[in-house]
């Protein structure tokens, strides 16, 4: 903080425009302030009228930031307002997305594969190979696309380098379609019902009104259900170019249905829950490819287990069901990943791994990183079709 | 608020430090600024950075009774606010019908029959100044009973569908703490002020180890205080805390040592590395620990 420019700093200054301004700058910046915040601040100027730059900091700060994430972008403004510094303005910060219109992604009509190359507008994932063998897809030229389940039962067995992104959409709805019977643990809330074991005196009490206080009807409650927590993490590295975004639309599936943690890593570990939640999939998909920084990079995939271990959503791996999907190409140690997948193995409720190259006929994990992880791991599935996506869909909702 | 409990936030943080509680600037402005604003205050911070101390030497500094919620999976308004004591409505509807009474619903659902919990029993306190009522661990509780408590942390009230609404006369010092085990929803939060407490600066570890192992030496305290630093640096799965520095500082002075020595260090080591993996890590590194933090000393 630079020394105290102002004397008794805000002298005179109406407080409301003050706060009404700083709020409107923060919301600027992606920082999300409402009013009882802004009212917070005039009141907290009022109880304590700030001496120096810090005192008005924090002040600020502890009425505007409402999460550790937004603190950063907060520091920004706050150091651009009252620092006398002018921070340089970040060219990605959260440029406003207009959502496509007509949200209805299972409806939406599917192009039908034309014979050159299609543009960069697709997944920019992907640089989309140019579609020759058109036999192999439902598709014909200039047909009305017809949404019956044998168009998506025929598509879910097209590898994914074959597929174009709207194909691919449509897959992922009914991934999420196939997300129904997902495993669960009893938790410790109760529910009354009549399959219940225990009394629930409360209720019984309740319903003994109507009985002239005559405890007649035993209502009885029993511990409710809850999903288990699902844990993606996807690799998205070079070697995983063709399976990124089919995998997106898995996450997407499963952070909407299973409310599952995904995260996405090639160098680094980037969580992509909130990206991936949004209504329409292309937004989604769009969103979390933004997001991801080092796409297409090299692996780390040991250091990104680590990270995700050592972060604060660690937590949210114990008795979590965790699916990694990657083929085992990793830069790093594979002591290191055998070490970070104990680790995780410990925390976890189970552990999947699915790799795309596992359905190839003669396979074996013989890659030094596939080889470290396997003994940690439930299951290794293969993930090349969205068949095989379903498949270990199905496979994770028979774990109890 | 009418009558202010305390000054400014020089005053807090001199009154916090007379019950042996070592506050930063910004920490000292969050507890002042939910006192005079009399809104509630959520602390977030790694675990072990004191979040929890907080909220109790916040109660001893201004002499007023701690009320502790400890959260949990399935918490219902039955263990956090209030629940009816269904066993004595149940002895006194006997008792009125062997003396042959009618019995309305308004003799049953009375004050008599009224069990408090910990939050009611905050809005319900009868005091000079309102008690600090310590929501530990709201993370660990699930998104269901967030939403019970927005009633109070808004409006300091509680209503009880059969009896009425009870309005705090002073608005209770409410602190939440949450390890970011799992998001809050926005509505919490957004009734809260906030603060994240960061791990304390060496310099701020030391006059903390200073005032809360009154037994250890000078020396022994700094290089303890430089060790945590440096083991925080690596990759650890639960990296120590103040609380886990203490209780090692402690651990060395209780075993008279006077300076960190590796001895020393191997033998109370259980009191920095919580997990069988730390505990490899940290005695594989040790050598660059203590020799780095004796040569600091030196």
């Amino acid at each position: 903080m630079p020394a105290d420019r102002r004397a008794g700093l805000l002298p005179g200054v109406d407080r409301a425009a003050l706060a009404v301004a700083l709020a409107d700058r923060l919301r600027r910046r992606g920082v999300p302030v409402g009013f009882t915040a802004t009212e917070d601040f005039v009141r907290g100027l009022e109880v304590s009228p700030p001496d120096s730059v810090s005192d008005l900091y924090w002040t600020a700060r502890i009425t505007f930031v409402r999460r550790h994430t937004e603190l950063e972008a907060f520091d920004a403004v706050f150091a651009a307002v009252f620092g006398g510094v002018v921070t340089a303005l970040d060219p990605n910060a959260r440029r406003r997305r207009v959502p496509e219109p007509g949200g209805d992604d299972a409806f939406a009509p599917v192009p039908a594969p034309s014979a050159e190359v299609e543009g960069g507008g697709g997944l920019p994932w992907v640089t989309l190979p140019p579609v020759t063998a058109e036999a192999e897809t439902a598709f014909t030229a200039q047909a009305v696309p017809e949404r019956l389940p044998s168009d998506v039962e025929g598509l879910a067995d097209v590898p994914f380098e074959q597929l174009d992104e709207r194909a691919a959409e449509v897959l992922g709805e009914w991934l999420r379609a196939a997300v129904a019977a997902w495993p669960t643990r009893r938790s410790r809330r109760t529910a009354t019902g009549p399959r219940g074991r225990r009394v629930s005196v409360r209720a019984t009490a309740e319903r003994s009104r109507r009985t002239g206080w005559e405890p007649f009807h035993l209502v009885r409650e029993r511990p409710v259900d809850k999903p288990r927590r699902v844990v993606m993490l996807c690799d998205v590295s070079q070697s995983m170019q063709a399976q990124a975004a089919a995998y997106l639309h898995m996450m997407r599936a499963l952070a909407l249905v299973a409310g599952a943690e995904v995260f996405a890593f090639a160098t680094s570990l980037t969580r992509l829950t909130p990206a991936l939640t949004h209504r329409s999939a292309a937004v989604a998909v769009e969103q979390a490819t933004e997001k991801v920084a080092d796409r297409f990079g090299g692996t780390r995939i040991a250091a990104n287990v680590h990270a995700l271990l050592a972060s604060h959503h660690g937590a949210k791996l114990r008795g979590a069901i965790v699916i990694i999907g990657s083929d085992g190409w990793d830069s790093d140690d594979p002591e290191s990943l055998a070490a970070g997948m104990a680790r995780l193995r410990r925390r976890a409720h189970r552990v999947i791994w699915m790799n795309p190259r596992a359905s190839a006929p003669g396979f074996e994990p013989t890659v030094a990183g596939m080889a470290a992880a396997l003994p940690y791991c439930d299951r290794l599935l293969p993930a090349d079709t969205f068949r095989s996506l379903r498949q270990v869909i199905d496979e994770v909702s028979r774990i109890r | 608020m009418g009558d202010r409990v305390v000054g400014d936030t020089a005053d807090i943080r001199r009154r916090l430090d007379e019950v042996g509680y070592l506050v930063d600037e910004g920490t000292a402005s969050a507890l002042f600024l939910a006192l005079s604003l009399g809104r509630p205050l959520l602390l977030e911070g790694e675990p072990g950075v004191g979040k929890t101390t907080a909220a109790k030497a916040l109660a001893r500094a201004l002499d007023t009774p701690l009320i502790r919620l400890q959260c949990y999976e399935g918490l219902t308004v039955g263990e956090a606010l209030y629940e009816w004591n269904h066993q004595r409505q149940l002895l006194a509807i006997r008792l009125a019908e062997s003396r042959q009474d009618r019995l309305r619903d308004a003799d049953l659902f009375t004050a008599e029959f009224l069990q408090e919990r910990p939050i009611l029993r905050a809005v319900r306190h009868d005091g000079p100044v309102p008690p600090v009522l310590l929501i530990d661990e709201i993370d660990r509780a699930d998104d269901e009973f967030e939403a019970l408590l927005f009633e109070f942390l808004g409006e300091s009230a509680i209503t009880i569908p059969e009896l009425g609404t009870f309005t705090a006369k002073r608005p209770p010092i409410v602190v939440l703490t949450s390890n970011r085990s799992r998001d809050l929803h926005d509505a919490l939060r957004r009734r809260c002020l906030y603060h994240w407490i960061d791990f304390p600066s060496p310099e701020r570890t030391v006059e903390i180890l200073r005032r809360s192992v009154p037994a250890a030496n000078e020396p022994l305290i700094r290089s303890a205080a430089e060790f945590v630093g440096r083991v925080r640096g690596y990759d650890l799965d639960k990296a120590p805390g103040m609380a886990e520095a203490i209780d090692w500082v402690s651990a060395l002075s209780a075993l008279g040592a006077t300076e960190l020595v590796r001895e020393d260090v191997v033998r109370t080591l259980s009191a920095v590395a919580k997990t069988p993996d730390d505990r490899e890590t940290i005695t594989g590194a040790l050598d660059q620990l203590v020799g780095g933090a004796r040569g600091a000393t030196a």
